[in-house]
């Protein structure tokens, strides 16, 4: 329920699978405004061997900051390679910034690589998620890139407890 | 001739004040529209779109189909 003049997030989760063309999704949202239903429409473009895409190249594309040991892991760096022979300036269009900081280079000139940074936010360091964010390049057909986030966190105190009330 | 035409006023005012203007849900989404661009196969991505309620009513969402 949202009172006149609230506003509410829905979040969308886009799952790829094997899919290797552009494809698109109409979720609909069905209120007590009565038909016809709200709808929403997103694209994706599946990507076979995103080590090899054009005009840039993201490494790693897909980004783990998984925690598994009692090491924090709340940052990671990434690099994106300008395959083109044209400068191209970078833009963060789209960032689950609730849970997440993104540093881009702002331009990279051709054939260079360039590093990038993320970093978890303090407030969702123990939860687990999967995220992404989103660039857009300054080419003629302002290409998207969206890379994917994912964190597991394994709650490495409970098991402690439960291995010491064990013994 | 002025009895009928005030009370024409009259009927008017009363029926656009009641059942003329009726108080309605209604919902505005930012922008329903989103490119993900090039995504690795295998993933899972995600956005936010915002919904508003921008009528004069209290807002429900019933049902999202994932489409």
């Amino acid at each position: 329920m949202l009172a006149v003049g609230d506003s509410t997030r829905l979040e969308i989760i886009y799952s790829t699978g094997r899919s290797k063309s552009r494809r698109s999704k109409s979720p609909q949202i069905e209120t007590n405004e009565g038909p016809p239903k709200h709808r929403l429409r997103i694209f994706a473009h599946g990507v076979e061997r995103p080590d090899s895409t054009y005009p840039i190249v993201v490494s790693p594309y897909k980004l783990d900051l998984s925690q598994f040991t009692e090491k924090l892991v709340e940052k990671k760096k990434f690099e994106i390679t300008n395959m083109s022979d044209q400068k191209l300036e970078l833009k963060l269009v789209d960032l689950a910034s609730r849970y997440l900081e993104v540093k881009l280079p702002k331009s990279i000139k051709p054939g260079k690589t360039a590093e990038g940074e993320i970093k978890i936010r303090e407030y969702y360091l123990d939860e687990s998620f999967e995220k992404s964010f989103t660039i857009e390049l300054n080419d003629e057909k302002s290409t998207r890139f969206t890379v994917p986030v994912k964190r597991t966190v394994r709650n490495l105190q409970a098991k402690g407890t439960s291995e010491a009330g064990g013994k | 001739m002025r009895v009928i035409r005030g009370i024409f006023a009259i009927v008017t005012t009363v029926i656009l004040l009641t059942g003329g203007v009726q108080a309605a849900p209604r919902m505005t989404i930012s922008d329903s529209l989103f490119d993900f661009g090039y995504v690795p196969q295998n993933a899972k991505v995600a956005h936010v779109f915002w919904l508003h309620s921008t009528g004069d009513d209290t807002l429900k969402i019933i049902k999202v189909n994932p489409g």
